[in-house]
Formats: structure tokens, sequence, C-alpha cells
């Protein structure tokens, strides 16, 4: 046979992105070399202080964009209520923080789901809940956790794995109430579906926390001020400008980790190509989506106990996941929607274009005193990689063949 | 149907009594009486979209049972789920191969095994997958979806030999390959058949598959209209004209 010769459908380039593309960054970088050549103010301290802040919020919506990307790859869907998760995340910590010790039979019920929670998970490597060191294992977390939570006041990093191990059982929860019984119905059921979880939450959540302004101040070292003295300037901050990247690189290697090395890992991303074939293999495609709801509803809640840390504060449950949840979904979906490397990447850019350009023009910080100008940047950027390239920074070629 | 008495008193490794499954709301398969002994090969004929895939799929519970019974290792078996049925002794390799395409050829080895944990068993295993198929493993760290249909097939094989099996599952394991290689995909699936390892294997191929299994079944329209031993198969005058080819 004659060697097929390879052609290529001739697609026609739009350059109009791209030009958009170039002229932002050109804007950018020139804006920068202008300012710091010419106002003593932007040295270099002042932008190493807006780099690291930069990854510090691309972190935050990265913990969050995990989720939407790790639960899209496995049952294709936008999990609306992704966003919510994250507020239950950070409102739990905080509970968990402030109000520690709890009266005896509050803490059981805690200690009863977060010991559900632990079951949960330990059946997946053990293979059943009545495994004898399933039931121990529970039996041991939610008699010490009862003890734990009912006489002492919580340190900051027990209230977050609480928190996350909490939000966790949440996120399955979810998917087996709501989505699970919509497998086999038409996508479109599933996201409807996701927006009235969405809702739900939004509404219990402001039923339970209430509308005031929650002050979020663990007594922890991270948020001690931090001096940095760099050349001539001086960066005045404190440690969780270290220490959230450093919190999420450590998820996120451990993620990685465990998606590439374990055998759980493995049937996920088996699942997440070919779900049936995974089945074939033996793999139980319900217990990998309920790891997936798991881990990323764990990361979210991760995620919005730094947001509450940074902030300072919490407030307004109905609305607080709602704009972190799309920005972190935009991240998701201009990373590559799917992909672990991608909602990382997506995440760091977004917190890079929002952080930066509030640093170096600080009047789109709020637009006439009323809207934060800021907020629009990620979508913009959202419409332009959608227009250049729909699958994302490291999304593979929708076009490839399978 | 016609079986021969003396094998009638032997065990069953799998038996289909009346089984009708459905699509929804349409009947796919309809009264499907079937059964493997342990050792032997047999094939499953019939044309395009008369059910031979779904019967698999209905086998390992992917698609469930709606009406009948199915008994695997003289276990009632059609209400066990897949990875159930798998961990008792069934294995398959799917139609399309279905390799992960995104993953490694040892990944993809390790996902046939994902239900053991015998770690040295594995090991003797994924020797015996080497040594039937030296070039999987050349390319072990290779994706999965780099390699070529050919060895993408070897290596669907592979992945079925992981996890052990009592009955390895075969979904037109000759397709799209060049004659020479489905002689020799052939030649090793006899090889497995003679380890002791049952297959029952679907095949367009009807020439090809007759030749080496023991007994065969034909489908049409959902509805077993044949089945007996290869040899009478291969003469018998029906399935001359539909499926053999009238020379
Ligand atoms: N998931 C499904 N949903 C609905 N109908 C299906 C589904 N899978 C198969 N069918 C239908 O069931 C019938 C039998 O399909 P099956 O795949 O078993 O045929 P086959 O004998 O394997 O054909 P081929 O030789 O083409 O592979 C076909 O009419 C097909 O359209
Ligand atoms: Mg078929």
């Amino acid at each position: 046979m004659a060697v097929s010769s390879v052609s290529r459908a001739k697609r026609k380039v739009n350059w109009l992105p791209w030009l958009l593309l170039l002229g932002i960054a050109v804007i950018i970088i020139g804006r920068i070399i202008y300012l710091y050549s010419l106002d003593p103010r932007f040295n270099t301290a002042f932008f190493l202080r807006a780099f690291i802040e930069s990854v510090k919020l691309g972190s935050l919506y990265a913990l969050i964009a995990l989720g939407y990307t790790m639960v899209y790859g496995i049952i294709r869907l936008i999990n609306f209520a992704h966003g919510e998760v994250f507020m239950v995340g950070a409102f739990m910590t905080y509970f968990f923080f402030t109000f520690t010790p709890y009266p005896w039979f509050i803490s059981a019920i805690y200690a009863a789901i977060i010991a559900y929670g632990s079951m949960r998970v330990l059946e997946f490597f053990r293979g059943s809940m009545r495994d004898p060191l399933v039931l121990a294992a529970g039996g041991v977390i939610f008699i010490g956790l009862t003890v734990l939570v009912s006489s002492i006041t919580f340190p900051f990093w027990l209230a977050l794995i609480c928190s996350m191990i909490f939000t966790g059982v949440l996120g399955i929860v979810i998917d087996r109430v709501a989505y699970f019984p919509l497998r086999t119905a038409p996508r479109n059921s599933l996201l409807i579906t996701a927006i009235a979880v969405s809702f739900l939450l939004q509404n219990l959540g402001l039923l339970v926390f209430t509308n005031r302004q929650t002050p979020f101040r663990p007594d922890t070292p991270l948020i001690q001020p931090l001096q940095l003295t760099v050349g001539n300037g001086q960066v005045f901050s404190n440690w969780l400008l270290l220490a959230i990247p450093l919190i999420t690189a450590i998820l996120v290697v451990v993620l990685t980790l465990f998606v590439n090395r374990t055998r759980l890992g493995k049937a996920m991303r088996a699942s997440a190509q070919d779900a049936e074939t995974a089945q074939m293999m033996g793999v139980s495609v319900n217990k990998v989506i309920a790891t997936t709801f798991l881990l990323g509803s764990m990361l979210a809640a991760a995620g919005g106990a730094m947001w509450g840390l940074n902030f300072g504060s919490l407030n307004q449950p109905a609305i607080l996941g709602i704009l972190p949840g799309i920005k972190a979904f935009s991240a998701a979906v201009i990373g590559g929607i799917g992909s672990l490397p991608g909602a990382v990447i997506g995440a760091i850019i977004i917190g890079f274009l929002e952080n930066f350009t509030t640093a170096i023009f600080p009047k789109t910080a709020t637009f006439q005193g009323v809207t934060e100008f800021k907020d629009t940047f990620a979508f913009i950027l959202l419409i332009i990689v959608l227009l250049v390239r729909p699958s994302g920074i490291v999304g593979e070629d929708l076009s490839e063949k399978v | 149907m016609g079986e021969r008495s003396n094998v009638a008193e032997r065990e069953k490794l799998l038996e289909l009594k009346k089984v009708t499954t459905h699509y929804g709301p349409i009947r796919v398969l309809t009264d499907v009486d079937m059964v493997i002994y342990p050792g032997e090969m047999v094939c499953l004929l019939g044309g395009n979209a008369s059910g031979k895939s779904t019967t698999l799929k209905t086998i390992l519970g992917i698609v469930k049972v709606s009406e009948g019974e199915m008994y695997f290792r003289g276990e009632r078996a059609d209400q066990l789920s897949t990875a159930e049925r798998i961990e008792r002794g069934m294995a398959v390799v799917p139609e399309n191969r279905r390799i992960f395409s995104k993953m490694t050829v040892l990944e993809n080895l390790e996902m046939g095994a994902y239900l053991r944990d015998d770690k040295k068993g594995i090991k003797e295993d994924m020797d015996y997958v080497f040594e039937l198929f030296p070039r999987v493993k050349e390319r072990l760290h290779q994706k999965g979806g780099t390699m070529s249909g050919g060895e993408q097939q070897m290596l669907a094989m592979g992945r079925a030999l992981m996890s052990r099996p009592k009955l390895i599952l075969m979904d037109e394991p000759s397709m799209g390959l060049a004659p020479l290689f489905v002689e020799r995909i052939f030649e090793i699936i006899k090889q497995v058949n003679e380890r002791g390892i049952s297959v029952f294997v679907v095949e367009q191929n009807a020439n090809v598959a007759l030749s080496i299994a023991d007994r065969g079944y034909v489908l049409q329209t959902g509805e077993v209209v044949l089945s007996g031993p290869a040899k009478e198969l291969l003469n018998n005058e029906a399935m001359k004209k539909a499926y053999l080819g009238e020379v």
C-alpha cells in the first residue's frame, strides 16, 4: 500500500484572540518595566511580594479547581455545588477551632460523622465496611474524637484536618444523594441537579452559619507577621504568604502521588479514560467516583480554611463560595478540564492575572468604588482561551483520535 | 441441546439458562442457552448486531440479565457485580481492545491484576505474559495509545491474563489485523487454552475460529440458531452458506 500522507484539515486561524493575549502581555510587562524604572515605590521588594501573593492566591484557586477537574474527568459533570463545598469547608474549620470544646452530645455527632467518613475511606483499601480493621478504626476514631472534641480547644491544624474529613464526607453524600441516581440520565439533568444542590447548600449555609461577619482568627503561628528585607526594600506580610503555597504544594504532591502510584489512583485514571473497560477489569466505578468526590471536597475544605485565614473573616455563606468557585472553574477550563496539572497551572495564571494587575494598576482594584473590577480578569482570560484553545492549555486536542 | 451424555456429567464452568437481556425497552438476547466446560474453547459466531458483544457483556455483568439464570463455577452469578465475577475467575479482551491509551503498557497490565493482592503470583503471570508477547515487554513504559493495533491486541490479551482467569472472554480478537497476524493471535489463544484456561471467543472469522475451537454457537438476532462441535459446524450446510463462504 502507498504510504498514506498525513494531511491535516486546514483550520482557519483566528488571529484576534492571539492579538488580545499578546496585547495584554505587552501592557502588563510594559507597565512593570515602566513602574520599576521610574517609580521608587515599585522596587524589587514590591514585585517580589506581588509575585508571591499571586502564587498564594493562585494556590487557593488551585485547591478548588482540582475538585472541579477531578469530578469532570470522571463523570463529565461540572459540579456547580463545588464552590459551596468550599464554603462549608471554610465554616467547618471555623466551627472546630472556635467552639470546641463542645457539649459531649454534639461532639458525639461530629465524631460519628468523621468516624463514618474515615471508615468509608478505609473501606476502599480493605474492601468492606464490616472488615474488623475498619470497624476497629471507626470505633477508635469515634471514641477518641468524642473525648477530644468535648474536652479541648482545637488548634488550627486539627480543625483543618477535621473539617477536611467532614467536608470530604459531605462530598460523598452529595454524590450519593444527588448524582448517583442520575448516572445514566442525560447530562443536562445532572447539570441542573448540580445547580439545585448548589442553591440548597447556599441556603443551608445561610441557615446554619447565619449572615453575620465571622472573624476567622485561629490561634496559629501562621498569621504572625513576617518581614523580609530584599535589596533596599522590605516585604511586610505574615507567614501565610509562604505557608499557603507550601501547604498547597504538599497537598498537590500527595494527590499526584496518589493518582499515579496507588492502585485506587490508577483505577481513577483508568475510569476517567474509559469507565466501562475499567469496570471490566474489576474496578467498582461508583467507589472510584466516591473517592473523587471525597478528595476534591477535602482539597476544597483546605482551600476554604486557608481562604478564611488569608482574609481574616468569612461572611455571607450564601455567596462566599460563588466567586471563588467560578474563578476556580475558569481556572480548570483554562488549564484544560480533566487534567490535574492543568487545573493548577490555570489557577496560578488567574492568581497572577488578578493580583499582578491590581498591584500595577491600583485603580483596577475597585471600579467606581462599587465593583471589584479585578474579578473580571479571570473571565476575560477564560473567554480568550476558549477562543484560542477550547481544550485548555494542557488539555489534549479534542480532534485527536481516541 | 445436543450435548454428549458423558460431558453432561462434567462440572460446568459457565452456564446460561434462557437468558434474556434488554437495552432499555429493546430486547437484544432472547432465551439464550449456553454452556462452557472447564478447559474448553468455544466460539460464538453471528452476523453484525446479532448480539455477540451483548452476550459477553451479559456474562460479565456489564449488562444485566432481565430473565433467566446464569451460573459460574457452580454458583448463581447473574446477581453478582462485575468485580465479583472477575474475582471468581472471568477476564475479558474487549471489542476494539480498549487499551487505556493514556496509561503506560505496564500500568495497563497492572489494571488487569486490579483485584489481586499476591505480589508473587502477579509477577509470575507478568513473566508469562512477557513470554507470550516479548513485544509487550519491550514497550513497557510506552503509553498504551502509541502502540500499533496488533501490539494493542497483544496488550489487551496480556491484560486479561494478568487476573489469572479461569475463563477468558474475547470479543473479535482478529478485528483489523493482517491475515498472518490473525494466525499468530489464534496460535497464542490456543496456547493459552492448552494451559487449561477456558476461552469463549466471539469471531467474524468463522473458518479460523472453528478450526481451533471445540464447539461453537451461532447467534441470529439475539437467538441461538445453531450449536454443536466445531467440526460439525464447519460442515453444516446452512453455516457454509451464511458464514463460511461457499467455494
Ligand atoms: N449500549 C447499547 N444501548 C442500546 N442498544 C445497544 C447497546 N449496545 C448494543 N446495542 C444494540 O444491541 C444489538 C446487538 O449489539 P451487539 O454489540 O451485541 O452486536 P454484535 O453481535 O457484537 O455486532 P458486531 O459484530 O457488529 O460487533 C445491536 O442492535 C445494537 O444496536
Ligand atoms: Mg460486537
